[in-house]
């Protein structure tokens, strides 16, 4: 069921991810925290992951970097970082891969700074594994550039993280991330404690390095409006899967998927005073996720087919995937939906044999 | 590391036994360290119906015989059954322990809440005297205490004298964890429920202090049970009783390992092993219960 | 008009010590009133350091004021006998914001219910007491059979702040001050729960003090608005021409980094403190000197007073100070009533 071959061109996409399975092995059995997902990164992109609590971004996260431990497991899927499958890597080239060529900001991670180390300690300490080759005035100069360049005064090498506020140690964590220049980055919810002032000013900060660096960035978070400003396309979560994937203004301007819907309805305005609407119902269970469509208990146009079979994230208009059978197949649909968002709409590149090979409507 | 939201069914209302049965195979320390006590216990109730009262006076038996089928655990020099002392003698010693262990768990508690929960006044009279009384040194003490009321202490005796020191440790515990609950949300709630401060030090508070209760419980027994016991092996202690540190003071006494009477002196010291590791593996056990961290299955 | 709670030149410093620690005047002159009727939302705004959660702790009696004074129907709140402050109790009470730690672990969550309903007498049998929890939670939206004799780990976050409500409901207080409520629920669920305090507030005759870092949501439900920063007022009034033409630069700062989910609506560029306001000092003069593009020399000298720009709304900033003084009033005397905001409203 899985289909390794890539759906691209080498060289178009620097990330894919092809139906990846992450589970969660509690004593009542296995949480599905991640449950079939697919998307593919171009170099230079920002691509946007956003869900509530329980929708499996985080998880996503933390698999790109081979880092679930037990009793997480991933389950099934590949991991392609320019042609390599990172599943199948031997831990001490994947320990090359973290911070090399992948690098992650994540939530919180200005609390994970070690309070009795020096700034200039911990950069340095995270290149153990790499090879940089520096010596030591090389090393400073380094130090000093990178601080430099996540807009931290030089002096900061010197200090503790409990000297820094947090807008600072949210820097200094940026400038550990991209000190070997990764190709890309992931950023789990790095503003989430911040104020909405600092925030701005972080998220541009991140915006100017991911531009110098000409890398690709994942930011996952629940903010709608942080994505709106941040992002290039933009993959809305739900239990596990990606119910929509579409460049972020045709997202905002037209959603498809009924959750979509509704969570851009559910946001206050700060224009006028209206109606406060929530989306009714209780968030999906990852433990017995029922059969069919996982949102369906609570979707204003659930058909009877949605109560039994699982919709597929498919390409129905151009450029735009959706998991919903509201939509007819449109004409490139394929069994994963990784295709479906490539910015230039080059459905033209899409082999149209897979459509008869595999049928979209059958259930997996 | 993020863990996922799961949306549990209600719990099956099973009896509070029956869960708790289903509960130990989680933390198999306190299970085996239940196992190890229940043990002894089981010994004691059990030993006497085999096993006559008089085989543990002097006189009884030929003295300073082997282990044998008649004599199992073998004689001393002064005719005591050595199977007889090791049934009667433990559950003294367990007796001695429990009462140590049920002093110092009840007055730590009130002076571990009062202090934690109030503070002020009460906290820097009550821990202070904690504090104090614990750079004392205890079996200097106990020993002064002993000496003082020689003659023919009964176990009873012995058991509040070594219950003296045993109430500090428990203090301090139980105000650390109060300390730390005072602040939860959930306190204050009570507070803004209308509860007063003794009500929820019953109430909200306590039922959180469970673990540590019997954390504190235990410790307290292991430490009045090394303290009767060292106090014994020196001769301090209930002269007419065999308890197992009284065995070891008269089997040295009777200079019994030069005499390779090994069969005096080895088995209250296996009793006393398998009692030490016992209560340590239940500490050990129900700090995984405290500290789910601490725990090796999901 | 009776006055139910009052803040009356309220002032909180932290950490003064026996050798010279650094004292945070975590609030600074604060005084405001919340009349018992009509039943009114006003929010406070502020960032962390503001004050907002220090203000929280102040009017509900958790820590007593450095200076000033607050008080319950006129009385001072450190000097209630132990009747009046259950009678305080009763009528102002709290949503926290974390809906996880304020449960009890041990109990099911029928016990936060089954506390205030013992001990403020509100029913007089068992089957009478369920009958009311069962009322309140089918009032904010949750199926009994669901909730009740559940744990608080078998609960989502959301449902757990939808008790909490419910909790408020059942006590029937005068004033809820929420601090905080939504910040740690799903975005799908803070419609709702921010819905059920806007309908305790309008059906029920209960007022709000909605303490939050959101201004819109503040926004969405308040009749009026306080912001607050480093302690101070910095701007109050109206919640209307508040967030659709703020006065206070930091107000504009920060509704103009308010990231909208409208990826044609960028952040507004951001604009640099002025020469002068970049030699500002923390010691004296305006506490948002250091960041204001448009510092001025006398406001390196003097913190600002709140300046009456229209009937409605003040502001700390001299760049209005050709409008009159606000001197010695509670800020509530600038603040809508809510009938005007109901006829404004959706």
């Amino acid at each position: 069921m899985t289909d390794s071959r890539p759906t691209s061109q080498p060289g178009e996409t620097i990330l894919e991810v092809h139906d990846l399975h992450v589970y969660y092995y509690t004593s009542r059995g296995p949480a599905k925290a991640v449950n079939g997902v697919s998307f593919s990164l171009r170099p230079g992109e920002t691509l946007g992951l956003v869900g509530e609590s329980g929708s499996g971004k985080s998880t996503i996260a933390l698999s790109l970097l081979r880092m679930i431990k037990p009793p997480g497991r991933i389950e099934q899927g590949q991991i392609l970082l320019g042609g390599r499958d990172l599943l199948s890597l031997p831990e001490e080239a994947m320990r090359l891969v973290r911070l090399g060529e992948i690098a992650m900001v994540a939530q919180g991670a200005m609390n994970s700074l070690n309070p009795v180390m020096r700034i200039r300690d911990q950069i340095v300490d995270s290149w153990k594994d790499h090879k940089t080759g520096y010596d030591r005035t090389e090393t400073e100069d380094r130090v000093a550039d990178l601080l430099r360049w996540v807009g931290l005064r030089p002096e900061v090498a010197r200090m503790y993280p409990h000297e820094l506020s947090g807008g600072m140690k949210q820097r200094a964590v940026i400038a550990i991330a991209i000190s070997l220049r990764p190709k890309v980055i992931i950023a789990d919810e790095p503003t989430s404690a911040l104020d909405v002032v600092v925030q701005r000013q972080i998220m541009t900060t991140l915006r100017r390095v991911q531009a110098d660096l000409g890398a690709a960035v994942i930011l996952i978070g629940h903010d709608m409006g942080l994505m709106a400003q941040s992002v290039d396309r933009l993959g809305v979560m739900y239990a596990g899967e990606i119910a929509e994937l579409s460049p972020v203004r045709d997202l905002f301007k037209d959603p498809l998927h009924p959750y979509s819907k509704l969570l851009i309805a559910s946001l206050p305005s700060i224009d006028h005073k209206g109606s406060l609407r929530g989306i009714p119902g209780l968030p999906p269970s990852l433990l017995t996720p029922l059969p069919g469509c996982p949102f369906h208990p609570r979707c204003p146009d659930a058909m009877s087919r949605c109560r039994v079979e699982m919709p597929l994230l498919e390409l129905k208009r151009a450029n735009r995937a959706v998991a919903c059978h509201l939509y007819k197949d449109g004409e490139a649909a394929r069994r994963q939906g990784g295709k479906g968002d490539k910015g230039n709409g080059d459905r033209s590149s899409s082999p149209p044999s897979r459509l008869a090979a595999s049928p979209p409507e059958s259930a997996p | 590391m993020a863990t996922p939201v799961v949306q549990s069914e209600s719990q099956t209302e099973r009896g509070w036994l029956s869960r708790g049965f289903h509960a130990l195979r989680d933390y198999p320390m306190l299970a085996a360290g239940l196992v190890l006590i229940l043990a002894i216990v089981a010994m004691s109730v059990i030993g006497p119906l085999f096993v006559e009262r008089d085989w543990v006076n002097v006189g009884y038996a030929m003295p300073d015989q082997k282990p044998s089928r008649e004599y199992l655990l073998g004689t001393d020099t002064v005719g005591r059954q050595l199977l007889a002392i090791i049934i009667y003698g433990t559950p003294l010693t367990l007796k001695i322990g429990l009462i140590a262990g049920g002093i110092g768990l009840s007055v730590g508690m009130l002076f571990g809440l009062v202090s934690g929960y109030y503070g002020g006044i009460w906290d820097h009279v009550l821990r202070g005297a904690a504090d104090a009384f614990l750079t004392i040194p205890g079996l200097l003490v106990l020993v002064v205490i002993a000496t003082t009321l020689q003659g023919g202490i009964s176990v009873t005796t012995q058991a509040l004298v070594v219950s003296a020191l045993a109430w500090m440790y428990p203090t301090r515990t139980i105000r650390s964890q109060v300390l730390s609950i005072r602040e939860r949300s959930y306190v204050q709630l009570a507070r803004f429920s209308g509860m007063n401060g003794f009500e929820i030090i019953v109430k909200e508070i306590l039922p959180n202090l469970l673990p540590y209760l019997a954390a504190s419980f235990v410790g307290a027994v292991s430490a009045g049970i090394l303290a009767s016991i060292g106090l014994e092996a020196l001769g301090l202690g209930p002269q007419n009783e065999p308890t197992l540190g009284m065995t070891i003071y008269w089997s040295m006494y009777y200079t019994s390992i030069l005499r390779n009477l090994w069969w005096w002196w080895a088995p209250p010291i296996v009793v006393i092993v398998i009692i030490f590791t016992g209560l340590f593996l239940i500490s050990a056990g129900l700090d995984q219960v405290a500290n789910p961290r601490l725990r090796n299955r999901i | 008009m009776t006055v139910l709670l009052e803040a009356h030149h309220v002032s909180k410093v932290y950490g003064s010590g026996l050798f010279k620690r650094e004292t945070n005047l975590a609030l600074d002159d604060f005084s405001m009133r919340i009349e018992t009727e009509p039943a009114s939302i006003t929010a406070v705004v502020g960032e962390s350091g503001s004050g907002k959660t220090t203000l929280a702790r102040v009017l509900l009696g958790e820590t007593g004021p450095t200076s000033g004074e607050i008080r319950f129907l006129g009385k001072d709140l450190t000097t209630l006998s132990r009747q009046e402050r259950k009678a305080f109790r009763r009528d102002v009470q709290v949503i926290f914001q974390d809906p996880y730690e304020v449960y009890n672990p041990f109990y099911r969550v029928d016990h936060v219910l089954e506390t205030p309903i013992l001990k403020f007498g509100l029913a007089t049998s068992k089957a009478q007491a369920r009958d009311l929890m069962v009322e309140v939670l089918s009032a904010v939206g949750l199926r009994p059979e669901e909730t009740l004799g559940r744990y608080p780990h078998q609960l989502s976050g959301g449902q757990r702040q939808r008790i909490m409500v419910a909790r408020a409901l059942l006590v029937r207080p005068r004033l809820i001050i929420a601090d905080e409520p939504v910040s740690m629920v799903d975005a799908s669920l803070r419609a709702t729960i921010l819905d059920s305090l806007r309908t305790l507030t309008r059906e029920f005759g209960v007022s709000l003090i909605y303490i939050t870092h959101d201004l819109i949501t503040a926004y969405q439900i308040s009749d009026n608005i306080v912001v607050l920063y480093r302690g101070s007022v910095a701007e109050a009034g109206a919640a209307e021409p508040i967030v659709q033409a703020p006065e206070h630069p930091y107000t504009q700062l920060l509704i103009g980094s308010i990231p909208q989910p409208d990826p044609d609506r960028m952040w507004s560029p951001e604009q640099e403190p002025s020469t002068i306001g970049r030699s500002a000092t923390r010691i004296s003069g305006c506490k948002f000197a250091s960041r204001c593009p448009h510092a001025m020399e006398m406001c390196l000298e003097q913190h600002p007073p709140l300046y009456q720009t229209e009937p409605n709304r003040v502001a700390a900033c001299y760049l209005y100070r050709d409008a009159p003084v606000l001197s010695v009033a509670p800020l509530d005397s600038v603040f809508v009533s809510p009938e005007t905001t109901e006829a404004a409203a959706d």
